[in-house]
């Protein structure tokens, strides 16, 4: 019985050793995502736009150039789009530079020309304005007549900085804040490229409009919000008017990630 | 007439004989292996419209180059399955269906990349896969897609045939036990940028 028991661990040796688990092998692939933010403003505009007052309808009904910038818009992430009027601060940040002027030094005669008094309208109305509290959201309205006086159109300014306007300001894409639903206050990522139809929110037909008026004191000129108006005369008093000569400026277009 | 040790140790002989024997019968294959199995690390950088738009492809990516062999004496049932499995390292908090974040950019507003934004396609020459060359995707960490599924019957190999999964090797039948994966993702534009991560994990085993 002694070699029975010998073999009994004997084949217990053998056959733990011969015991095998599964067989099984392993390999990892690991994909790694860089996704760059890549946000890109097309711009199409001449170097210079030039508004020339030598005519006395001109400064009636102002003059105005359509179409003379158009912005596409191309953004991985979700933007807002806004124009801010800027100088090089020579009569202050938010004055128009003057360059020259003509005539005499009238003290009636005004040489701070607000950048705001530049209007402009864009063709494509902002979608993504829900959240906004302020009167005029956009620069979507028609200009308004020169009997009528309104800060609809009125170029956004905030002391010659380039400072994204507040929610009661003007955008021309998205507005101010996060609420992080579409349409309240940022554009989709997206492509102007990849739209189809006459009408887009990466594409925007910009028309600038100066309106001096007679006296030229700029009647639309107006702050920020568009609740204060900046014309000549308010600003300075009654007799005020602007001062012949050659000014100015230049509008900053901004597309940033929302925020 | 036995006496009452005789018997133990007989008992105990047919017993571990027994054993021997279930023992031998979990393991029917002599080798199972994938060549080479060293990790792959692919980067995918998205930094032009082309790309997030069209989408960024990494054909063979990897390559799974399958050797099983049956043990010296043959085993019959020796079959093997290859599946892969996704995971997020959701122990660095990542929910459930989304890439890991390893670094973000920007405001961090919107949705960092789902898992199923990332595509998989698997082929050979004989697509012995199911999916072949179809671009599929997951949806959630610890997904799991068979390439070739787990207990299937035994197809032997060489004869180019959907799921063959018995012994050989890519070295004597290529088209068969060699699988190339490739990659797809097309982000689009609703997710946040930064850097993410996924691991696929590929397993071969063989069948029980």
């Amino acid at each position: 019985m002694k070699r029975v028991g010998l073999l009994t661990a004997a084949m217990m040796i053998a056959g733990m050793t011969t015991v095998n688990a599964q067989l099984i092998d392993e390999k990892d692939v690991t994909v790694t995502l860089d996704l760059q933010p890549v946000l890109q403003l097309d711009m199409s505009t001449p170097d210079q736009i030039e508004f020339v007052f030598d005519d006395i309808d001109e400064y009636y009904a102002g003059i105005t150039h359509y179409g003379a910038t158009v912005l596409k818009v191309s953004s991985t992430v979700s933007w807002d789009l806004y124009a801010v009027g800027r100088s090089t601060g020579t009569n202050g940040p938010e004055f128009w530079d003057q360059q020259i002027d003509y005539g005499n030094s009238n003290p009636n005669a005004q040489p701070n020309l607000p950048l705001s008094l530049l209007e402009l309208r864009q063709a494509q109305a902002n979608n993504g304005d829900g959240a906004a509290a302020g009167a005029f959201t956009d620069y979507s309205a028609a200009f308004s007549p020169s009997s009528v006086p309104s800060a609809q159109n009125s170029l956004y300014v905030n002391g010659g900085t380039n400072t994204a306007p507040s929610t009661n300001d003007k955008y021309i894409a998205g507005h101010a804040g996060t609420s992080g639903t579409a349409g309240q206050d940022f554009m989709e990522g997206g492509s102007y490229m990849n739209q189809n139809g006459i009408n887009s929110n990466y594409y925007y037909v910009i028309d600038y409009r100066i309106l001096p008026g007679l006296p030229a004191i700029f009647p639309m000129a107006a702050d920020a919000d568009g609740a204060t108006m900046e014309d000549l005369v308010t600003v300075n008093g009654a007799g005020a008017y602007a001062e012949p000569g050659v000014y100015t400026m230049y509008v900053q277009y901004i597309l940033l990630e929302d925020q | 007439m036995h006496t009452t040790p005789q018997v133990k140790s007989l008992f105990t002989l047919a017993v571990t004989m027994l054993m021997f024997v279930v023992a031998q019968a979990q393991v029917h294959c002599g080798l199972v292996q994938m060549e080479p199995n060293s990790s792959v690390n692919a980067m995918m950088t998205f930094d032009d419209f082309t790309k997030y738009n069209g989408g960024y492809i990494i054909n063979g990516v990897a390559r799974i180059k399958v050797r099983v062999e049956d043990k010296a004496v043959i085993d019959p049932l020796c079959s093997w399955n290859l599946i892969m499995t996704i995971d997020n390292n959701p122990a660095a908090g990542t929910p459930g269906n989304e890439w890991e974040e390893l670094n973000q950019y920007g405001s961090g507003l919107g949705q960092n990349p789902t898992i199923d934004a990332l595509e998989i396609r698997v082929r050979n020459s004989c697509s012995t896969s199911p999916i072949d060359g179809l671009f599929i995707n997951f949806t959630n960490n610890m997904d799991v897609i068979d390439i070739i599924a787990p207990m299937l019957p035994v197809t032997p190999a060489g004869s180019c045939s959907v799921n063959t999964n018995g012994p050989g090797s890519y070295m004597t039948n290529y088209d068969e036990f060699n699988f190339t994966i490739d990659v797809r993702v097309r982000p689009g534009f609703d997710f946040n940028p930064g850097i993410f991560q996924l691991n696929i994990k590929f397993r071969l085993e063989e069948n029980l």
